[in-house]
């Protein structure tokens, strides 16, 4: 069993500044890991093609922002798309 | 090799015998050239670590692409779709074993890492710190004391502080990454929400936190 942590004073300065820099990327509706999943593939052949997915996808965008294990596998797939074109 | 569409690769994948075999082998050695590419940022390709790892992210990327065929909605390249598969596979290897290999760090080189406990120790202003710093502080802590579950406290520490993976902090709490997402969510919400009620911004506590 872990020990739940408690007790906020606790939480070191920096991880407090880190969370209320999130709320400016904090949106009523966000998507969550598994939407974002469900559609990266498409997210970034969009992206690959040129196209404006800041426009056509806001919310994959916006959660790219916050969460940083979505965005890593993001980029990675951006990566196999730009490396194996064979143009 | 590569000339397949969506359509025949579906096709081809359900057809058992040589033809399903034919579309397999096609589809490792997509994903056995495509993975390295996505994983260099990651590991160095001449790590020994490096050609197992791939060799067994494809293998487990194949069955799971049988697995999971059906859903496969026809949205993307089929070839995308499965790399897809084969970063979620990778990634989630690869940070659980960065993960693993740094906290065995910690616990090997003590002093070079202070322990989370005394990184914690002083939550109160350094003496150079500014009154205006100071009190927003105390202020934005009894707001979280106040807001946060006690859930939502242990994934803010578990990720933000011991800096885990979101699959290690879910498994560590019992429930998977996108509950897990949806926690924080909902903590960032109560939050933004709190601040506003208390006619404050993001940005006024932060330029607070600048001052010095
Ligand atoms: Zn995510």
């Amino acid at each position: 069993m872990t020990q739940p942590q408690n007790d906020t004073d606790r939480l070191p300065d920096e991880l407090i500044e880190n969370l209320i820099r999130s709320l400016e990327h904090t949106k009523e509706e966000e998507c969550t890991c598994d939407e974002v999943y469900a559609v990266v593939d498409q997210y970034v052949e969009a992206e690959f093609r040129g196209e404006d997915v800041q426009r056509l996808m806001p919310l994959i965008k916006q959660h790219m922002e916050l969460c940083h294990n979505c965005c890593e596998e993001y980029e990675a797939l951006l990566d196999i798309l730009e490396k194996n074109d064979p143009a | 090799m590569n000339a397949r569409t969506n359509e025949s690769w579906l096709e081809d994948l359900r057809t058992p015998g040589p033809v399903r075999d034919a579309a397999l082998d096609d589809l490792h050695a997509i994903v056995s050239k495509g993975l390295p590419y996505a994983l260099s940022r990651w590991l160095s390709p001449d790590d020994p670590l490096f050609t197992p790892l791939v060799e067994e992210v494809s293998q487990e990327t194949l069955l799971r692409v049988l697995d999971q065929l059906d859903t496969f909605e026809g949205r993307s390249m089929f070839t995308t779709w499965v790399h897809k598969i084969a970063i979620r596979i990778a990634l989630t290897e690869l940070r659980r074993k960065r993960w693993q290999d740094s906290s065995l760090d910690e616990l090997v080189d003590n002093e070079e890492n202070p322990a989370p406990e005394r990184l914690m120790a002083d939550p109160q202003a350094g003496p150079e710190t500014s009154t205006e710093r100071a009190d927003m502080l105390t202020r934005i802590r009894r707001i979280l004391d106040e807001e946060l579950t006690e859930k939502q406290r242990q994934a803010l520490v578990l990720l933000g502080l011991q800096d885990l993976p979101m699959e290690e902090a879910a498994r560590i709490m019992k429930t998977n990454r996108n509950a897990l997402y949806k926690l924080l969510h909902d903590a960032r919400l109560r939050l933004k929400r709190r601040l506003a009620a208390e006619d404050l911004n993001a940005q006024e506590v932060l330029s607070a936190f600048e001052s010095r």
